[in-house]
């Protein structure tokens, strides 16, 4: 006899799960068709390269976010992590550094941005909301403090290809997309870490008791997130030429919303790296589709909260919560 | 169609599911008005949710309820409070941070018009009023959480009465009070069956249903046994009833060697914990036993690396060891099957594999990658050798049964190679069939070798498993005692020093 037992809808979970992605990916393909049809602009190459090294690099950032949300934290301090990186690059560019040291040099900020965010979170015990909402405005604020609020052209050879080379004919943030994805993939559907980081979210209490050292699985995860964010800041610092310190304004909630369109829940312990990838195609299918019709931009803003608010809906009230 | 049989209440052929388990089959009781009806059972009998049946908290899935011959269909607690039923929970719904008196008037405010303030003097002179009438004399100016539980309770009680319950029902009252305040709260119970309340009085004791119910309703697997006057019945028939065999078949025999001091704890200071020293030999079960705040708890996760040791030392095979953190602990083969299984010992939405590899993820591959394939059989293998029942090895562990659950737990243990297991009331909230197999399982275990802590507060669980049983008290040990030399009143008197 089960004592306290958990209502029906629950043990349907799992599967629900797997059909849960399934309708994402209808979604998906009905709006590129829909698109396809009704704007002749829309399936060009030229649109569609576009569009996907714009979705790529938001999507290296949503990724491994969507790790950090897994094991139950958020990080919203990578639109700042973006801005500021975006800034130091074309800063140190303007003077002169080699290419490949400032990758190096932003990549490693980027660590470091990620140890402040854990040892927020993790050693000091702020909760990430607020942590990470303070240190949003840190990033951002030293963004603005370094170019005094002025945009720098960042132009160089190696710089230039991080966002707009091609390896045959295919976008390189595709490919790093493709890597990155592939390797969050891996890990958090097959590896023994990837484990860890499920346990810590479903569970924290029994994944410690279990041995797990869950304050360390959180700190990585931050620190994997902080270089994503910076990957992805000279990612678009490249795509755009530019370094701003507004890079990157109001990006945590789009990719955030594509997360939890995918499937992840804020809570933590539950989420599919396949979820997010799908959440961030449909938003950005929808965002592109829409701006290829014409459709006037505050519009488009609509749409995207609408399909986020929609898409939700549908599956709390599959949960059937009585309270 | 109104019945008029002078029942207050009747609940007629009550089935509940929940998937992989029937929680309640075709149960019947009803009550009669102002008498103290006993619902007696043991743990995963099925009382629990008959009773948020009646609540309004589950929905049954067949079955009818019938309030004063009327019939009636609860869909939620607001409905079912409206109707005069009221619920005092065994961990209680108190607000801990208000007072007395706006715990008892809570959704009710007195206020003065015209401009609707809440009128405070009004509400706590009223509130002691009520609290008078019962016999309580508590200021109702006290913040709710420097109460003593007994008080907590009175205060419930005083809470549905000042809204009118014609129904009190009482889900284990007594599991947190001293024998004095079992006495007041059976008074309070007399005077409230004198003005006309009817209660339902849930409990697996015995001592009490004899003292204060009427009738007495025994359910057991989800089903309803008998309902006797408890005038007319005994202790052997109750335990028979409740049981549904022989109490001496329960806790299989063992007369095993035990071998020498595998764990010494030496003068240990922690916190709760006084300064304990004990040791545990290689295939015993040590029982300890104690009441509510006696350190147990303390001790357990002290040994387990989750408080730390502030004096003394703890060794394993002879050597110091110094635990720190649970991976500490396990990796000197301590496993732990915690107090709170759903809170701290499981991860509710994984699978019964996912948790029973959790602690031994490092041996699911040989690299970073997790191999599916040794997953899957380290699950199948525990789950075959612990007789644990799942539809599948992947399904999620929350819709598995209490004792189910906790098997899953151990298997986690034993998947991890812990040579000494602590275990912390292993067979609370499970049902007879599981918690007989737990036995076993514990008893095979030492045959093979390893060593159980089993903290416990049930008498007969303790005196007729352990080898030897420790008696824990505000922190530290007060007695220790063979099985042979152990009963039931030296254990309680050491537990009560």
């Amino acid at each position: 006899m089960a004592d306290n037992p958990v209502p029906s809808s629950l043990k349907r979970e799992r599967k629900f799960y797997l059909s849960n992605t399934l309708i994402l990916f209808i979604v998906l393909i009905v709006m590129v068709l829909l698109f396809s049809f009704t704007s002749k602009s829309f399936h060009s190459v030229y649109n569609l390269v576009s569009m996907l090294s714009n979705l790529s690099f938001i999507g290296i950032v949503a990724a491994v976010l969507t790790i950090v949300m897994i094991a139950g934290e958020i990080d919203f301090s990578i639109g700042g992590n973006i801005g500021l990186t975006s800034c130091v690059a074309a800063f140190l560019l303007d003077r002169g550094i080699n290419g490949w040291l400032v990758i190096l040099i932003c990549l490693i900020m980027g660590l470091a941005i990620g140890v402040f965010n854990g040892f927020l979170v993790t050693n000091v015990g702020v909760n990430s909301i607020i942590a990470t909402i303070g240190t949003m405005s840190i990033w951002r604020g030293l963004a603005f403090t370094l170019t005094d609020g002025k945009s720098i052209l960042a132009i160089n050879p190696v710089i230039d290809y991080l966002g707009r080379g091609t390896v045959f004919k295919i976008p390189f943030p595709v490919i790093l997309f493709a890597i990155v994805f592939g390797v969050c993939y891996l890990v958090m559907d097959h590896s023994k870490w990837g484990r860890k980081v499920y346990a810590t979210g479903v569970n924290p209490m029994a994944a410690y008791l279990s041995g797990i050292n869950v304050k360390k699985v959180k700190f990585v995860s931050f620190i994997f997130c902080g270089m994503a964010a910076a990957l992805g800041g000279l990612i678009l610092t490249s795509l755009t030429a530019v370094g701003m310190p507004q890079h990157g304004m109001g990006l945590e909630l789009t990719i955030i919303s594509a997360i939890v369109l995918g499937g992840t829940a804020l809570g933590g312990g539950k989420g599919k790296i396949l979820g997010t990838l799908v959440g961030i195609l449909i938003l950005s299918v929808l965002y592109n589709g829409l701006t290829m019709l014409n459709v006037y931009y505050y519009y488009v803003q609509i749409a995207q909260g609408a399909v986020l608010v929609a898409v939700v809906s549908t599956y709390e009230i599959r949960q059937k919560k009585r309270y | 169609m109104a019945k008029n049989d002078g029942l207050i209440l009747k609940m007629e052929n009550i089935t509940k599911t929940f998937p992989g388990v029937v929680a309640l089959d075709n149960v019947s009781i009803d009550l009669r008005k102002g008498e103290v009806l006993g619902i007696l059972g043991e743990n995963g009998a099925g009382k629990s949710t008959l009773i948020k049946i009646l609540a309004g908290n589950y929905i049954k899935d067949s079955g009818s309820t019938y309030i004063d011959g009327v019939k009636k269909e609860f869909k939620s607690p607001a409905e079912a409070m409206a109707s005069g039923i009221r619920v005092i929970y065994q961990e209680l719904n108190t607000l801990d941070n208000l007072t007395v008196a706006e715990n008892i008037f809570v959704g009710e405010q007195i206020t003065t018009t015209p401009f609707k303030i809440i009128n405070w003097k009004e509400i706590n002179s009223k509130a002691k009023e009520l609290l008078q009438h019962l016999g309580a004399n508590l200021d109702p100016n006290i913040i709710m959480e420097d109460l003593t539980i007994s008080d907590k309770q009175v205060v419930e009680i005083t809470k549905a009465i000042s809204k009118k319950a014609t129904i009190l029902v009482m889900d284990e009252p007594t599991a947190a009070l001293s024998e004095g305040e079992t006495q007041s709260l059976f008074k309070l119970i007399r005077r409230l069956k004198e003005s006309g309340v009817s209660v339902i009085y849930i409990s697996h004791r015995l001592k009490e249903i004899f003292e204060i119910t009427d009738r007495v309703t025994v359910l057991r697997d989800g089903k309803k046994i008998a309902t006797v006057d408890t005038l007319r019945t005994d202790n052997d028939e109750l335990i028979t009833m409740m049981v549904g065999r022989n109490i001496k078949d329960m806790y299989p025999k063992r007369e095993l060697p035990i071998g020498e001091v595998i764990m010494e704890v030496n003068n240990l200071v922690a916190e709760g914990v006084k300064d304990v020293s004990f040791n545990l030999k290689k295939g015993e079960i040590l029982g300890i036993f104690g009441l509510l705040g006696s350190g147990r708890t303390h001790l357990v996760r002290t040994l387990f690396g989750v408080n730390s040791v502030k004096k003394g030392e703890i060794k394993v095979n002879g050597k110091k060891i110094t635990i720190r953190h649970p991976k500490q602990a396990k990796d000197n083969n301590i496993g732990l099957v915690p107090l709170d299984r759903k809170a701290d010992g499981l991860a509710l939405f994984l699978g019964v594999k996912e948790n029973i590899t959790l602690a031994n993820i490092e041996d699911l591959g040989n690299g970073f990658l997790i191999k599916k394939q040794v997953e899957r059989e380290k699950a199948r293998n525990w789950i075959s050798n612990l007789n644990i029942k799942t539809p599948g090895i992947d399904t999620v562990v929350s819709s598995v049964s209490g004792g189910n659950q906790q098997k899953v737990v151990l298997a986690r243990w034993l998947e991890s190679g812990s040579k000494i297991i602590i275990l912390n009331e292993p067979t609370r909230g499970i049902d007879v069939g599981t918690k007989i197999e737990i036995y076993r399982i514990m008893r095979d275990l030492c045959e093979d070798g390893s060593s159980i802590i089993m903290v416990s507060s049930e008498l007969p669980e303790v005196l007729s498993i352990a080898d030897r049983i420790l008696v824990m008290s505000k922190g530290r040990i007060t007695s220790e005692f063979s099985r042979k030399e152990a009963n039931e009143e030296e254990l309680l008197q050491s537990a009560c020093i």
